[in-house]
């Protein structure tokens, strides 16, 4: 049982490292499932928001990250 | 019939990622054979290997039953948490905000860890070790089977990106039998940097057309994605640069 435990513990590891990164990037796909999903946006323009919003929620957390650190 | 170009980034992609998970089950399996003796670590190997295979045979032809978009959109989104966080520590480590990954440190703990344990058995059959290699295997081995899903499926690439997975096992087992010692010269933070980036490329475009994005270009757009997420990286190093002070392990 400790074996599973420590199995499922790194799996889960591999996709939540950091949980504000894997909020942030779920958040921006559930963004743009909902904007393309109900015809809000052109599926091209969800495309462009997906990508910038990946994009920004990466320099955001190592950008929060790197300034944490260097304040401590 | 697959062409080789279509073929040859799954298949790099698959090479690369798994070569970063395999030198790290070599490390621990290496650790347990070296201090414990060798039946106990390839009994490990070879359960674990096992278990990994059975894994695989019961799962993958249920990857057949799954509707294409969804498939592409779980998978998507899993590359994306996947590629996104290793990106995140490659460039926090490259900007030295975190230390870099050291596979002699990781072998030097591993080795640690299994010599409080108990006393040393060099020879005989030994279960810390076995249990110690069958995790590493499996939980590793399982990260390789996701990175293989991940580039191959959904799009009938899975044979090629196996191929690649199989490729960088052989090349790490080959130098490992030759330096029998842990693969520290591997640049693990330049692979990871690199395979963050190929994976949030993937990752954005399979989420995309999961979503029912039809991107323009096709499948030329993960090249456009894989520059942007590179140079958008590099630049992050540039910006949170850590000029002095303490590194976090």
């Amino acid at each position: 049982m400790n074996i599973l435990r420590e199995v499922a513990g790194g799996l889960l590891k591999m996709f939540v490292g950091d949980a504000w990164l894997t909020l942030g990037v779920l958040s921006v796909v559930s963004l743009t499932g909902l904007l393309t999903g109900s015809g809000a946006v052109p599926p091209l323009l969800g495309g462009a928001i997906l990508f910038l919003g990946c994009i920004v929620v990466l320099v955001a957390n190592v950008a929060v990250y790197g300034r944490r650190h260097r304040d401590r | 019939m697959i062409s080789l170009t279509t073929a040859a980034p799954a298949v790099g992609a698959a090479f690369v990622a798994s070569l970063v998970e395999v030198v790290e089950a070599f490390t621990i399996v290496l650790a347990a054979g070296t201090l414990r003796g060798w039946r106990g670590a390839v009994a490990g190997t070879a359960a674990g290997l096992a278990t990994l295979a059975l894994i695989v045979v019961a799962l993958g032809p249920l990857l057949d039953q799954v509707p294409l978009h969804l498939l592409q959109l779980v998978i998507g989104v899993l590359l994306l948490l996947f590629g996104m966080g290793w990106l995140r520590k490659a460039v926090l480590r490259a900007a030295g905000i975190i230390a870099l990954h050291d596979e002699n440190a990781a072998f030097a703990a591993e080795t640690a860890n299994l010599s409080d344990t108990t006393t040393l058995r060099r020879s005989g059959f030994d279960w810390l070790g076995g249990v110690m290699a069958f995790k590493a295997v499996l939980l590793e081995g399982l990260e390789v089977v996701f990175i293989v899903i991940a580039v191959g499926a959904g799009r009938g690439l899975l044979v090629p990106a196996s191929l690649g997975a199989l490729a960088a096992c052989v090349v790490v087992l080959a130098i490992g039998a030759i330096v029998h010692r842990p693969l520290a010269r591997v640049p693990e933070n330049t692979l990871k940097f690199a395979v963050g980036v190929i994976l949030c490329a993937f990752g954005v475009f399979w989420t995309g057309e999961g979503l029912g994005i039809a991107w323009p270009g096709g499948d030329l757009m993960i090249l456009f994605f894989g520059a942007a997420f590179l140079l958008v990286g590099l630049g992050a190093v540039a910006v949170v640069r850590q000029p002095r002070g303490v590194i976090e392990q």
